[in-house]
């Protein structure tokens, strides 16, 4: 045949779904034809799609601007290409090259090709349609990669670590991850800045825009502290970066472990929960979202959280989910569970259960869920200070000139078998001072037997009430102190555990851990007061310790 | 949690047993030692050796533990004897006068020979 068609764009039509069919025509071989735009609309394809064979544009008799382009581009055969009933594509013919006439045998042919070519471009048309949407996944499924990525990256690595505060954090990324972030950060003269923010959007561009953000809080909040010039300050910084359409709800605070004091500001987060023992309190503060205007105000409020209060900074995901039945998991429901949940460690973990429990097992959680809370020990006020100003204490009393030098301060939980935690992290920290293994020995055993003590019978084996231990160099002593909640009790005199007597009945087979302790240190000092009590462990550096 | 240890008894001849007491000896250690006592006197031997090789640590609460066990076996009429114990746990033994009751000694060979199973 003397006409080729150079070339098969295929169409598709979706009846006035698509913008138009595009189809690419040559009518002679030399020259190559712009495609021919077809409207959705056109009568031509209602036609093509019931013509079943060869179509004669010239001698058409239809209202239809496509045929008109169509002749126009020297279109003078077009044969449709039908896959089951629907027309996917034009072989579009110009006259012969030898200047005669379509035969009818060449329309016969034109036709059983397009039987045949029609299933074959359909086919090769759905192959390109999946592969397109193949690319389209990895393309997305790469982007969420690179989000969460991002994200990880951003989120605190570990908790603080805060005397008489407890610090939970939980970060639940949805499947397409959002731009949810909380942070710590430490502040000048012991304080703590708490962060827990909402980027707009979803993907790579919330999580570069996370990263921003954080990182510009990092850098100003230790240099300005107060949390409105923080906010005011992050706020100018980012609206000259920020994307269009994109901003950051954000919740600033700044906490004083030690007198529970807290400052906060913010940019149109949600609204921060309290409970304390009457009742839940919101932590309200009025503040524009970050990124949207320069030169925006915020207010800066302060509250104060008492002992055994706690705080939940939350994001828009667990308040914002819904169940099945599209009702929304709520605020208030929210802060109805925070009502009696002032002490304990399971809020967080509540919360979730209530949550699971309220959308049902197959629900896809729709936005990133953040939670963060804060909780101020009930049992011990002040507990850090009262330790720090006892070991500074005892060192004027040296007038030694050396400065004490502290090696470790934690605290464990009273739960049976912790002491060996306080006996690990105390040898280690003591490594540095090359105690002669023996004496090493001692010491692990001394700090054991006194933490034991502390968690059994200082705190009654209650877990939140934690133990708390330090080692401390103090001129040519190394003294470790361990302290429990159980001041008011007297403690028993150290005196000899008889083994005779206890062979025979006459005293119980127990009561060798302070026996222990004074056998094990070179000194050892009780101290108490209405609540706290703490045993005080003296070890030598240089010289002659007894038992040494 | 704190963790446990495990005590597998050998039969040394017709009047000595050894439980071989491996990791912590603490007061959570109760029913295991119990259990290894009770194990280790059913042949209805005379002598009772610990082997302390493989303990990691003995706090007061364990020491507590060795005195009613201690108490357990002079009803009994049998005898404790000990070896393995690191240098620091023997002070402890000579500390809390366990020592005078429980025969004390460097290696299983001496243990045994003294507890007469060899």
């Amino acid at each position: 045949m003397a006409t080729r068609t150079r070339s098969l764009r295929a169409i598709r039509r979706r009846k006035g779904a698509e913008p138009g069919a595009v189809v690419e025509s040559a009518s002679a071989p030399q020259s190559e034809q712009a495609p021919v735009d077809i409207s959705p609309g056109d009568p031509l394809l209602a036609y093509l799609e019931s013509a079943g064979g060869p179509v004669d544009l010239d001698s058409l008799e239809l209202e239809s601007p496509a045929k008109e382009e169509l002749r126009s581009a020297g279109v003078q055969v077009v044969v449709p290409l039908v896959s089951q009933g629907e027309l996917i594509g034009l072989l579009n013919l110009g006259p012969r090259l030898s200047e005669q006439e379509y035969s009818a045998d060449d329309r016969k042919l034109l036709d059983t090709l397009a039987g045949q070519a029609a299933p074959a471009v359909r086919v090769a048309q759905l192959v390109r349609e999946q592969e397109a949407e193949a690319r389209e996944r990895e393309r997305v499924e790469q982007e969420l990669k690179v989000a969460t990525l991002i994200q990880q990256q951003f989120l605190p690595r570990e908790l603080p670590d805060l005397p008489a505060w407890h610090i939970a954090a939980f970060y639940r990324p949805a499947r397409e991850v959002g731009g949810d972030f909380y942070d710590f950060i430490e502040l000048p003269e012991g304080k703590l800045g708490i962060v827990v923010g909402d980027v707009t959007d979803k993907g790579v561009p919330a999580a570069l825009v996370m990263a921003m953000t954080q990182s510009l809080l990092g850098a100003e909040a230790p240099r300005l502290v107060s949390p409105s010039e923080v906010m005011e300050r992050v706020n100018d910084l980012l609206v000259a970066d920020m994307p269009p359409k994109m901003f950051v709800t954000c919740l600033y605070a700044v906490l004083d472990p030690s007198s529970g004091k807290l400052q906060y500001a913010n940019a149109g987060h949600n609204v921060p929960y309290v409970a304390t023992d009457d009742a839940v309190v919101e932590f309200r503060a009025t503040g524009m979202p970050l990124g949207l205007l320069p030169g925006m105000k915020y207010e800066e409020k302060e509250g104060v959280l008492g002992p055994g209060d706690t705080i939940l900074l939350h994001s828009d995901g667990l308040a914002e989910a819904h169940n099945g039945d599209r009702e929304m998991f709520g605020f208030p429901r929210l802060m109805k569970h925070m009502e009696h949940r002032s002490t304990g460690e399971a809020v967080i973990d509540d919360l979730l259960k209530e949550l699971d429990a309220f959308t049902g097992r197959d629900w896809e959680q729709e936005d990133d869920i953040t939670l963060v809370t804060l909780q101020r020990s009930r049992h011990a006020p002040l507990f850090a200070e009262v330790l720090g100003a006892r070991s500074s204490a005892s060192s004027s009393q040296d007038g030694s000139p050396e400065k004490d030098r502290t090696l470790a301060e934690f605290e464990v939980a009273s739960r049976p078998g912790n002491e060996r935690t306080a006996m690990a992290r105390i040898t280690e920290a003591v490594e540095e001072l090359d105690i002669p293994s023996a004496r090493l020995e001692r010491l692990k055993t001394a700090v054991a037997e006194a933490t034991m003590n502390a968690i059994e019978h200082g705190n009654n084996n209650q877990a939140d009430i934690p133990v708390g231990i330090s080692a401390v160099v103090e001129g040519n002593d190394l003294v470790i102190r361990v302290t429990d909640q159980g001041g008011e009790k007297a403690l028993a005199e150290v005196e000899q555990p008889d083994l005779e007597a206890k062979l025979a009945g006459e005293q119980k087979a127990r009561g060798w851990g302070l026996f222990l302790i004074k056998n094990m240190v070179d000194e050892m000092n009780v101290d108490s007061d209405a609540t706290l009590h703490t045993i005080e462990l003296k070890f030598h550096l240089k010289g002659d310790g007894h038992g040494s | 949690m704190s963790q446990t240890a495990t005590m597998d008894v050998r039969q040394a001849g017709r009047s000595a047993s050894i439980v071989d007491v491996k990791g912590d000896v603490t007061a959570n250690s109760e029913d295991v030692l119990m259990d290894a006592y009770n194990r280790a006197s059913e042949s209805g031997v005379r002598s009772i050796v610990l082997n302390f090789e493989g303990l990691d640590y003995m706090n007061s609460g364990g020491i507590g533990l060795l005195v009613t066990l201690l108490v357990r076996a002079n009803r009994q009429r049998q005898q404790l004897f000990a070896y393995g114990l690191t240098d620091h746990y023997r002070q402890i033994f000579e500390l809390t006068r366990l020592d005078e009751a429980v025969g004390i000694y460097d290696n299983e060979r001496d243990a045994l020979a003294a507890a007469g199973a060899r």
